[in-house]
């Protein structure tokens, strides 16, 4: 059996080697313990800049799908009310905390904001299946974001088990050399 | 986990991952009960909304769709509130059930992993 089981990589993440065996783990990589320990230290480290990055991006995208969705639903109304005559009475806010009244006349298209200075007008039909896609390109990602996170997590978590077995396997060699010692002493 | 006493319990792959998986478990239930918090939140919310609703003598009020409050017909919002309130309280029963699932399959992963590592790992939140 292999000393060491390294699994695939996802999106640029490294998977963690899983030791079987510490002793033989030392010996195949010629490291101490102490080595040993900053290298996993180290990869940890790396692990947790990983975990950040994901987190930010996941916060964003959490914070874009209610955006989105209240976008889809304004755009409902719309709709709803198209082709009935009536007009849809708002009040809306002009700057922060000044709102005025508004008449909205049975509306045939709305202008969507595209970014980058565009702002580009649709019919409602056309805005509604273009947010709608926006909608499900957000959702999809955050759940590739999170499954990446939970791969991510795994790694780390086999890397700190892995430190903690160094690290006893460490203590458990020096405790038996003491004692040997301590023999050696005694006869 | 790094305080061992020096007894050597040998780590197999499948400890590894049942490890992992009671990681991956306990980050989804710290999770799910952040969303039950909100989901709780925001039942709150519309109760207080519907009891608001029931205390007002106007006909219209405005309701806040996309950035605009738009006004609307009492009859209208009351119906949009109970089915807000529905939808609502269907998606805090789903997470309540989740939480159990995951509930239950850590305390199985707690027997497997106690009784093989005894003292040397720690499952229990600080």
């Amino acid at each position: 059996m292999a000393s060491v089981t390294s699994a695939s990589e996802r999106r640029g993440i490294p998977a963690a080697p899983f030791v079987h065996d510490v002793q033989s783990f030392l010996t195949q990589s010629s490291y101490d313990a102490s080595t040993a320990l900053v290298a996993l230290q180290d990869r940890l480290q790396q692990y947790k800049l990983a975990e950040m990055k994901l987190l930010a991006q996941r916060r964003d995208l959490q914070a874009k799908i209610p955006d989105i969705k209240k976008c889809v639903e304004i755009v409902d109304t719309l709709l709803a009310k198209k082709g009935t005559g009536e007009t849809m009475k708002v009040d809306f806010e002009l700057a922060e905390g000044i709102y005025s009244r508004a008449q909205i006349p049975e509306a045939d298209s709305v202008c969507l904001w595209l970014g980058a200075n565009v702002m580009l007008e649709y019919p409602l039909e056309e805005a509604r299946s273009l947010l709608q896609s926006n909608l499900e390109n957000a959702t999809a990602s955050l759940k590739s974001i999170i499954e990446d996170m939970q791969f991510l997590r795994d790694q780390v978590t086999v890397t700190e088990v892995t430190i903690a077995r160094v690290y006893n396997f460490d203590v458990h060699q020096r405790r038996k050399l003491r004692n040997q010692a301590k023999e050696e002493e005694e006869s | 986990m790094q305080q061992g006493d020096g007894q050597e319990t040998q780590v197999t792959w499948d400890d590894q991952q049942n490890i992992n998986k009671f990681g991956r478990l306990n980050n989804k239930f710290h999770e799910l009960e952040d969303e039950i918090k909100a989901k709780k939140d925001m039942a709150e919310n519309l109760e207080d909304a519907g009891n608001e609703l029931i205390l007002t003598d106007e006909e219209e009020v405005r309701y806040l769709i996309g950035e605009v409050f738009s006004h609307m017909p009492k009859d209208d919002v009351e119906s949009r509130l109970e089915a807000m309130k529905e939808e609502n309280e269907a998606e805090l029963q789903q997470l309540e059930e989740e939480k159990k699932a995951v509930l239950i399959q850590m305390a199985e992963l707690k027997t497997i992993l106690y009784s093989k590592f005894n003292d040397s790992i720690n499952l229990e939140e600080e």
